[in-house]
């Protein structure tokens, strides 16, 4: 049940009596329910459209998934709605399927709404049988000889677990067990819609047209930034372009809408809903399983292999549909004109300029912004955890691209995370060197991109020594500002950064060590980062670096007890 | 289970019958924990002496064993909850041991032959006996039609609930039926728009109660009941973790008292009219709308003992307003969730955002979050950790605080994990210490501009 993806229809009562709008204009009433008095009114199609995509809460970097988008929408929607005098039940058709019922908001209906419903099924073949239990059907049946088609009024007594037991004249039978071609017809039902539909329940005085806002939470939408980065040859510079990518999984389009993205991340209770005792907010019912008594033969494998099969088969069946159902069709890229943003609160909104049509099942890619000339420094770097009497441990050193979002460097406004691909020039072409998550960055930030591995600059730490004499400790220099009381210095440990690249390098050197030990003495300047000490050094090209330190456990003999 | 509970929900959803439904008065109080008390009143006809009445259109997950039935002049022997559904394998399997009629047909012709059955065993798949022979049903793959008599007695459409009773006179008389459903609930969903010039929210309150227990309750009287009495459900589960401490919505728990109906210590909102609640529903009531609360927009930043950011971590954007009589909402808050919106440049209300709040007495301060503030961000640093003997650490720890904001903003930066024992030697602003488990400091920040609070801490580890 939980597995289908489910899909809504809302209804909403306004009892209330106050009703100010126009005199009777064209109204619409298309048939009394046999509920009750209310007449079912049809709401125009939307005027007007507006979706805001936010992310997916979770996600701090990275890109969509256009398989199982988990950000979501606020969907406003513009209707005109044509009211009898007295009650009537206005159906809202072609919402969204993701919608959340409980943030559904309509305004400008008359009076104030005081109770809303939302009943969730859809025309389905189950939904049918389920609708039909206890109520005449006419069961037919076809006799494959001749093809003359046998009709015989009868009740449906159950649709319980998946199979259907019917009751005709001749006794009761269970549906499609016989092997004979069998299917019901049923008599026309009110109450399921064939698209995701919303209703209100509204009274009115008098006859009334009036243009109603319907808004609400959506889910199946998502948005990330697509950053491609082109770095100059000499590695100096970054051309950074960015497209916002967003999509709509939900089987609803919204055509000509004004659309909007935010970047930030919003708080959701449960993620996006989905409490205990909270209906699901999709039902698209299912096929009729028609499932029978046991049907083994006296040919049949045994049963328990049969089943293994039978899921193997269903798993199989299954996974070669979902990527087909569940990813999105069409990919439209629309460019020349950008995004503009605004302040909203705490986040950024980034309107498309003109309306757009959000299809179904879609993805869609806006400019979000295009700068360069950003000047960038190139830094490898190892960031390495040392250990009392550690192991020796070899690796690549790590690149990075390394700026600053300011206006000087050509920058200077917020950059919604994503993904950054970056390139480089080569002979006139453009070829891909990495990519990477980016996080939300403000202005004023440190931008870091990660440009993975090198290979070309390997780190070594090898421990030299884990006790050492007092006189050969003193062989490296102290570090400024340590002053070492008759504290035992211990473990010599020594980084070997080689490059075997053509030009020099610069290297940062981070290490983590155990908690309360500190680095006494060093061979090269020492600083910290974010508390951690760092050496920074040139490698020069085709040479290697070494360095040497000297920690120091406060409180020795506690820690170092196994 | 649930699966089946939800077809049956729609069977009865369907079964529904208006002129049933006229001699039945029912009531449902919903409380919050997927709970609801479920009263049904409707006219039974009693004969004289021994009978079973069966009552359907009751909850598909009825808890059995808190039904009580009322009714003048009966007594009742027992009671009885049938579960086992109608479907064609029960069916079949009830049929062991007894006749049916097979209907075979010709696949060349499509002549029909009629023979009786015996059916002795559904083990897999159904063995026959046929005159003097035994058959598996359908082995040959060949169309044949299985014709039962009758639906054995205990197999229903949907779960019914049946009692035996003794009548001491016949007649036409009301009994009332109560029993406790899961499947029924509600929470409270709030609107508030914030509105950024002056600094006000309007904030509108729906009740939103669903329905997921497989029956529907026609033209129902509805209570609801803010507060979760106690279950037991199954075995307790001791709960021994210490929880991590959750960010406190309610800053100030109210004092006053509202005009809200009450139930012992739990508030009552009746629903003004009958209802009809369906099955797969979920149905909103307005009650509370009010317009230009004060409400105060502020930042909030927590930071977990030795807790090192790599890179800066957002602050919360925190919104807090009153629900006193004077300045606030004037209500008292039934738990459930808040969303807040506000307008952007061009006037669309735009959501920034979702928290819960709990059940809020009248008269409190709440402090909710919405999300993370793209501009004010917190990188809290260790700076050095230093052990000054065996079981004393000194730890130095740095916070920047940066604002890529054109206003100044004022950061609630917190420190949490201090427990009782964690001295602060050293500050760079004077701090407030909340408890003995976390500090506070309230740190100005200026306009597109960044401040660093130190401090130093001494802690028993």
């Amino acid at each position: 049940m939980r597995a289908y993806p489910l899909i809504v229809g809302l209804s909403l009562i306004s009892l209330s009596g106050i009703v100010f709008g126009a005199p009777a204009a064209g109204v619409a009433t298309e048939g009394a329910t046999a509920a009750g008095a209310a007449s079912e009114v049809l709401a125009e199609p939307p005027s007007d459209l507006m979706v805001t995509v936010y992310r997916a809460p979770y996600r701090d970097s990275g890109s969509i998934d256009l398989d199982d988008l988990n950000g979501f929408a606020l969907v406003t929607e513009t209707r005109l709605v044509r009211l009898p005098a007295g009650v009537s039940r206005v159906r809202f058709e072609g919402v969204a399927d993701g919608i959340e019922p409980s943030s559904a908001l309509i305004t400008g209906l008359p009076g104030r709404v005081i109770e809303k419903n939302r009943d969730a099924r859809l025309l389905s073949p189950s939904a049918l049988i389920a609708s039909a239990v206890g109520k005449p059907v006419e069961l037919l049946r076809t006799n494959r000889k001749t093809g003359s088609t046998e009709r015989l009024p009868g009740t449906i007594l159950s649709d319980a677990g998946g199979g259907v037991v019917f009751k005709t004249d001749q006794g009761i039978e269970a549906l499609r067990c016989s092997g004979l071609p069998e299917t019901f017809s049923f008599e026309p039902l009110a109450g399921l819609s064939a698209r995701p539909t919303l209703s209100v329940e509204v009274q009115s005085p008098t006859a009334v047209t009036q243009q109603v806002t319907l808004s609400y939470l959506a889910r199946g939408f998502d948005w990330a930034a697509d950053y491609t980065a082109t770095l100059s040859q000499d590695g100096k510079h970054l051309d950074l372009g960015a497209w916002v990518t967003l999509a709509n999984s939900n089987g609803v389009g919204f055509p000509s809408a004004h659309a909007q993205v935010v970047a930030g991340k919003v708080n959701r209770v449960n993620g996006a809903g989905g409490e205990i005792g909270e209906v699901e907010p999709i039902d698209i019912g299912g096929p009729i399983l028609a499932q029978c008594w046991p049907r083994g033969s006296t040919s049949d494998q045994p049963p328990m292999i049969l089943r293994e099969a039978r899921d193997r088969m269903f798993k199989k069946s299954v996974a070669a549909m979902a990527p087909a159902a569940m990813s999105l069709q069409e990919i439209s890229v629309t460019a020349a004109r950008r995004v503009q943003q605004e302040q909203l609160g705490d986040l950024k909104l980034y309107r498309v300029p003109e309306r757009t049509t959000l299809a179904s099942r879609q993805s869609k890619q806006v400019r979000l912004m295009d700068q360069s000339g950003i000047p960038v420094g190139t830094i490898y770097g190892a960031d390495l955890a040392t250990a009392y009497r550690g192991a020796a441990s070899t690796g690549a050193a790590h690149r990075l691209l390394r700026t600053k979002n300011t206006v000087a460097n050509h920058l200077g406004l917020p950059l919604p995370s994503g993904t950054v691909a970056v390139f480089t020039a080569y002979n006139g072409e453009r070829l891909l060197e990495h990519e990477s998550g980016l996080r939300d960055i403000a202005v004023e930030e440190d931008v870091e991109i990660d440009m993975g591995e090198s290979s070309d600059v390997q780190v070594s730490l090898t421990p030299e020594e884990t006790s050492i004499d007092s006189g050969r400790a003193k062989l490296l220099p102290l570090v400024p500002g340590v002053a070492l009381r008759s504290v035992k210095v211990e473990d010599v440990q020594r980084v070997e950064v080689s490059n075997a690249r053509a030009a020099a390098i610069d290297f940062e050197l981070r290490l983590s060590l155990p908690e309360g030990a500190r680095i006494v003495r060093a061979d090269h300047p020492l600083g910290t980062k974010n508390g951690r000490p760092l050496f920074r050094f040139k490698v020069p090209a085709n040479q290697s670096v070494t360095v040497r330190f000297q920690i120091q456990a406060i409180g020795d003999g506690i820690l170092r007890t196994p | 289970m649930r699966v089946r509970l939800l077809c049956i929900g729609w069977v009865t959803w369907l079964l529904v019958n208006p002129a049933e439904a006229a001699d039945r008065a029912l009531s449902v109080t919903i409380y919050n924990d997927n709970l609801a008390l479920v009263q049904d009143r409707r006219d039974i006809e009693v004969k004289d002496g021994r009978q079973r009445i069966e009552f359907q259109d009751v909850s598909a997950e009825i808890r059995p064993e808190t039904v009580s039935l009322s009714a003048a002049d009966i007594s009742i022997l027992e009671q009885n909850f049938d579960f086992d559904l109608l479907t064609p394998a029960k069916l079949m399997e009830k049929a062991v041991g007894q006749e049916v009629t097979i209907v075979r047909v010709n696949p060349a012709t499509g002549a029909e032959t009629r023979e009786q059955a015996l059916v002795l065993a559904t083990n897999g798949g159904v063995v026959l006996k046929i005159g003097q022979r035994i058959e598996v049903l359908r082995d040959d793959g060949l169309p044949v039609r299985v014709i039962f008599n009758k639906v054995p007695d205990n197999l229903r459409a949907r779960p019914t609930l049946s009692v035996s009773i003794i009548g001491t006179h016949a007649g036409t008389r009301r009994a009332t039926l109560s029993y406790l459903t899961p499947g029924l609930g509600w929470k409270a969903d709030y609107v508030a728009l914030y509105n950024e010039s002056d600094g006000k929210i309007d904030v509108q309150g729906w009740v939103t109660l669903t329905n997921s227990s497989g029956t529907t309750y026609d033209n129902a009287q509805t209570l609801l009941v803010a507060g979760s009495p106690s279950q037991v459900v199954g075995a307790g589960q001791p709960n021994n973790f210490r929880m991590p401490v959750r960010r406190q919505n309610l800053q100030q728990p109210g004092t006053e008292s509202g005009s809200r109906e009450r139930l012992g210590d739990y508030y009552l909102y009746p629903l003004a009219e009958r209802t009809t609640i369906a099955n797969l529903q979920t149905k909103q009531v307005s009650f509370l709308d009010v317009h230009g609360v004060p409400a105060e927009h502020g930042y909030e930043y927590r930071n977990h003992w030795l807790g090192t950011a790599e890179t800066p971590q957002s602050a919360q954007s925190i919104y807090s307003f009153s629900t006193s009589a004077h300045a606030g909402l004037g209500d008292q808050l039934p738990a459930g969730i808040l969303r807040f919106y506000m307008k952007d440049k061009r006037g669309d209300p735009q959501f920034i955002g979702e928290s819960a709040i709990d059940h809020t007495p009248m008269g409190s301060t709440l402090s909710l979050a919405t999300g993370d503030a793209f501009d004010v961000k917190v990188q809290a640093i260790v700076d050095k950790r230093t052990r000054l003997s065996t079981f004393d650490w000194q730890t130095q720890m740095r916070y920047e605080l940066t604002n890529a904001l054109p206003r100044a903003v004022v950061v609630k930066l917190r420190q949490d994990g201090l427990w009782g024992d964690s001295s602060i030697k050293a500050e760079s602003q004077k701090s407030t210490r909340l408890n003995a488990e976390a500090a506070e400091w309230s740190v100005s920040v200026p306009a597109n501009g960044k401040t660093t609070v130190t401090a130093t801490f001494e802690t028993r580890y």
